[in-house]
This record gives C-alpha cells, sequence and structure tokens, in this order.
C-alpha cells in the first residue's frame, strides 16, 4: 500500500485542475492473491481495512469486486464494505439458493452534467472460490449483463463497466453490448494498456497493483453518445508517456555518472543506454509531427465524443498526501504490532526461547566466513548485507508482507518462520544467492554451492519491486569470485 | 401505513440510494441534470487497478 499517499495526491491534484472527476477502481484493491497464507491472514486483512479507510478518504465513487478481494472471504468483504463510503459493484457473485446479487450491481453517479451508470462484474476464474457452505457463485456474464443493461436504459448518459474478465472476455462484452461506453479492466498484465476500441467501447487498464494511475479525460457529447475515429491525439499521449518513461529510465543511468565512464566495463549496459537516447530523440520529432498533425484536425469534430488519456508511474520522487501517509504509517504500524506480539508469543510459548541457530538446510552466513572471507567481506559492502536493517530503520521488520526479500530461507517460508528467523539468516546473505549451504559445510567438495541464475534474482527483483533491473550488470557488480 | 404507501416509500428510498452522487466528485447535487441539447459534457476518469504492493513503505 506504499503507493497510496501519492496516488490520493494526484488524485487530490487531477480534482485541482477540474471540477468533474470521477474516481473508480477495477478491484484487486485489497489482496494480491487469491488465496491468504493463514498465518498473515492477520497482517494481510488489518492492512486490507487500510486500504479502505485510504479510499473513503479520496472520496472513490465505485469499485469492482475482483476476485483477489474475496481472499479472506465473503463474509470479510460484505464487513469491509459497511466500512466503505464508495459501493462495491459486482453484477454476477450471486448466492446460490437465490440467485441474488451479495453487493450492488450498478450504481448511477452525478458528474460533469451527466448521469453515469457503473456496472461491476467479477471474473469466473479457472477454480471455485467458494466451497457449498458459501453459497456463493459467480453467474456468467452473459446472464447478469443484460439484465443489468435493461435495468439502467435510458437512466444514463454513459454506462462505464469496472470488469475483473480478462481482456479477451472484455472484446466480447463490447462486441455484445455496444451501450457499454467504457470498459476499466481489473488485472494483472505488466504495463498500461491505453484505450483500445471494440465497437463503441473503450477498453483500458492501467498497470496492476497500482503502479500506476490512469486520467481519461472525456468529452462526451450525451446526444448520439459515440466515440468519435482514432485521431492523433491518443497516439500523441502515448508516445507523451513513452517519452516520460524513457526520460524517467534515462535519469537512472545519469545518477551513475557520465555513461562512457560509468559502464566502460559494461558495453551491453552502454550499449542499452545509447538506445535510449536515439529513441528519445526520435520520440522528440514524432512529437512535434503528431502536435502540428492535431491542431490541423481538431475542427469540426463537435458531433462525436473524444477522449484523450494518460498513464501516470507512482514514482518514488512523487509527493505524497499528508492524510493518506497517516492512514498508512497507522496501517504498517499495527501490522508491525501484530507480527512482533506473534514473535513474543513465541519467545514465551512451550520451546522458552526463540530460535538463535539456523535450522533446515540453511547454515547461515557465518559459517560462510571460515572458508569464503574476501567473499564474504565483498558482500558485507553490498546493499544485500543491509537488507533487513533497511527494514528495521522502517519500523517494518515484523511485516510478513517485507521479510521474503530482506532475509535469507525458501520462498516457502512461513510467516511464523519468518518471524522467528536466527540473527545468521537476516539480511540476503550467501544462500540468497547461492541455494541452502549446510550439506556444502559438511562436505565442501560433494556438495557444490549453486550458482545464481536470473531466476534466482527474479523472486524479488521483480518489475513490481525493481522495474529497471539488469541481471548481467548486478552479477557484474556483485560477483564475489569462485573461491 | 398502508402496504401501498410502505412500497412506495421503500422505491423511494432504494431510488436515492441508487444515484447518489459520488463524494468528491463534481459536487453537483443529485437528480437530472439539466443538459442542453448537443451540448458535450467534460469529465475526467482517474481510475486505479489495485493498490501498490510493498516496494515502499518495507525498506
Amino acid at each position: 500500500m506504499g503507493g497510496l499517499p501519492k496516488k490520493a495526491q494526484q488524485l487530490e491534484t487531477v480534482r485541482g485542475k477540474t471540477s468533474a472527476v470521477l474516481a473508480l477502481d477495477s478491484g484487486a484493491l485489497l489482496f494480491k492473491d487469491e488465496k491468504l497464507p493463514p498465518d498473515q491472514r492477520e497482517q494481510l486483512t488489518v492492512t486490507a481495512q487500510g486500504i479502505v479507510a485510504a479510499y473513503n478518504k479520496m472520496s472513490f465513487a465505485a469499485v469492482g469486486v475482483a476476485r483477489q478481494d474475496l481472499a479472506a472471504g465473503l463474509p470479510f468483504l460484505l464487513a469491509v464494505q459497511k466500512k466503505s463510503s464508495f459501493p462495491w459493484l459486482s453484477a454476477n457473485l450471486l448466492s446460490r439458493t437465490e440467485h441474488k446479487p451479495w453487493f450492488k450491481p450498478h450504481t448511477l453517479i452525478t458528474a460533469g452534467g451527466m448521469r453515469i451508470a457503473v456496472i461491476g462484474l467479477t471474473a469466473q476464474g479457472s477454480d471455485s472460490l467458494f466451497t457449498e457452505k458459501d453459497n456463493t457463485i459467480i453467474a456468467p456474464w452473459e446472464e447478469v449483463l443484460p439484465k443489468a443493461i435493461t435495468q439502467l436504459r435510458g437512466r444514463a448518459d454513459m454506462t462505464i463497466l469496472l470488469s475483473s474478465f480478462p481482456a479477451a472476455i472484455n472484446r466480447k462484452i463490447a462486441e455484445a453490448h455496444p451501450e457499454i461506453h467504457l470498459i476499466l479492466q481489473s488485472g494483472t498484465s505488466q504495463g498500461n494498456l491505453p484505450p483500445e476500441r471494440v465497437n463503441n467501447t473503450l477498453i483500458t487498464q492501467v498497470e496492476a497493483q497500482g503502479k500506476s494511475v490512469g486520467v481519461l479525460e472525456v468529452h462526451w457529447n450525451a446526444q448520439n453518445k459515440r466515440w468519435e475515429e482514432p485521431g492523433s491525439e491518443n497516439l500523441l499521449a502515448d508516445k507523451k508517456n513513452e517519452m516520460d518513461r524513457l526520460g524517467w529510465q534515462i535519469n537512472r543511468y545519469r545518477r551513475q555518472g557520465e555513461a562512457e565512464q560509468a559502464f566502460k566495463n559494461q558495453p551491453e549496459v552502454l550499449e542499452a543506454y545509447n538506445d535510449m537516447l536515439a529513441r528519445q530523440k526520435l520520440l522528440e520529432e514524432e512529437i512535434v509531427r503528431l502536435t502540428a498533425k492535431q491542431k490541423a484536425m481538431n475542427a469540426g469534430r463537435q458531433r462525436f465524443s473524444s477522449y484523450s488519456s494518460q498513464f501516470e508511474a507512482m514514482r518514488k520522487e512523487l509527493p505524497d498526501n499528508p492524510t493518506v501517509r497517516a492512514i498508512v504509517d497507522a496501517t504498517t504500524n499495527e501490522v508491525n504490532r501484530i507480527g512482533k506480539a506473534a514473535v513474543k508469543a513465541r519467545i514465551s510459548g512451550i520451546t522458552g526461547q526463540n530460535q538463535e541457530e539456523p535450522s533446515g538446510n540453511y547454515a547461515g552466513s557465518t559459517a560462510c566466513t571460515s572458508c569464503h572471507a574476501p567473499q564474504f567481506a565483498k558482500w558485507r559492502g553490498t546493499q544485500h548485507a543491509t537488507a533487513y536493517d533497511t527494514l528495521e530503520a522502517k519500523g517494518q521488520q515484523f511485516n510478513v508482507q517485507c521479510l521474503p526479500c530482506h532475509i535469507t530461507g525458501p520462498a516457502t517460508q512461513t510467516g511464523r518462520e519468518m518471524l522467528a528467523l536466527a540473527h545468521d539468516l537476516r539480511q540476503v546473505s550467501c544462500e540468497s544467492c547461492h541455494g541452502p549451504g549446510r550439506a556444502h559445510t559438511i562436505q565442501p567438495t560433494a556438495a557444490k554451492a549453486a550458482q545464481p541464475t536470473m531466476d534466482t534474482c527474479l523472486r524479488c527483483h521483480t518489475g513490481e519491486h525493481d522495474d529497471s533491473f539488469n541481471f548481467a550488470e548486478a552479477l557484474s557488480r556483485l560477483r564475489c569470485g569462485t573461491d | 401505513m398502508n402496504k401501498q404507501t410502505t412500497l412506495l416509500l421503500l422505491s423511494f428510498l432504494a431510488l436515492l440510494n441508487m444515484t447518489a452522487p459520488a463524494s468528491g466528485a463534481s459536487g453537483e447535487k443529485t437528480g437530472n441534470p439539466k443538459q442542453q441539447a448537443g451540448m458535450p459534457h467534460d469529465l475526467t476518469i482517474f481510475f486505479s487497478n489495485g493498490v501498490r504492493g510493498e516496494t515502499e513503505p518495507c525498506g
């Protein structure tokens, strides 16, 4: 939820520029996955409640129910709904026995001098989220959407669908229902998807997990309710977005110094950098050309509705909204209090003491130093060696959502195991890259330590956490030798 | 209060609930907005898809 204060500030900025702003979220708001690890449930549900408090403060107009939002169970989401100042929408999440929706299927909102209908649809997915006992089904969109559209006929100037169905199904929905003018998708696709027009429906999506926000400026003619044919303004906006992203990436490289000097031993990095500079020059020329074309086309377009879209990445340097920052901080404090209490409970439990020695297949970094002192010394100078310290500095060392990428151990560790971690396995140390080393400490020749592959790093250096990660560059920087 | 009046009241309340304006959307009053024929409307839709994960608050 770290990007929430930035999202709130962006929304406030947009509201400061224009009076008619409609804030919508297509779902997957509360949880990342469809199932919660049982021993993380308490921390994750507290986080979910913090997210709702922040959305209340941001005055969102409606949120779609996605499958991930049901990860803590339907009763949890129904309870959350009561504390939400915005409606949760799903037209197809129904009680099995009565076929009645658990949430509002749609809502009507007045904004920009128009009545806007917003409908919600929850993706069916490949496996059921519910047991017989839950008395819940996710009905096919074909069953519920015609009814919702009939109910809304004549009552709205514009109809928006918040859908967590995948893009292919949303295209089918658009083909079947031209009455829907805009589909905002929820999904896990990497990158932002600029509006794609299918029939008379625009389908768009921002990158998952709130990494970006989308701003769609609509100039809507409620008389004919038809989008104009795509013009150069959308292409222009795309090019400007690409230019922004590229500029940001180039700046990251520039911070490391003069490129020719900084990357003199990394030709592949230098080549990538020069490619970016060349692309930036081309983009500049295209933007100038498209701007001129756009000016020439602006006459005689009043009959149709038009739009322009842009995406804003939630970069670290963007300002925070102080009110939402306070909500996020209070939530993370509570999450850590729960983790700390779990550690205390374990210490005073049956064993009577905390775990101090590494267990299982892991040996801990101290065991490595006796034979690999130079490599250990090099590692001490890397950010990996202070990965856990950075959590402590932010008071996040009891947060099981953070711990996996700041400690050493298998990806399958439970929250309980992570919170009871031996001191020797804190930080991202030798065995994070070389695998569990207990066998190697016993039989150094027979049980060789593994060498890291790109997959080893991608466990944590995902696009979500590190969107500029370069395996070759990282390896050359962190390589600790062959001894 | 007879049954018909109760039903009418419930329907009215349901309708009020369905047409609640978006808080912070435009500050306009609930109800049927007056539209001038052929006049286009300007609207900004701010949209997001979930909440950023652990990146920033962790460390």
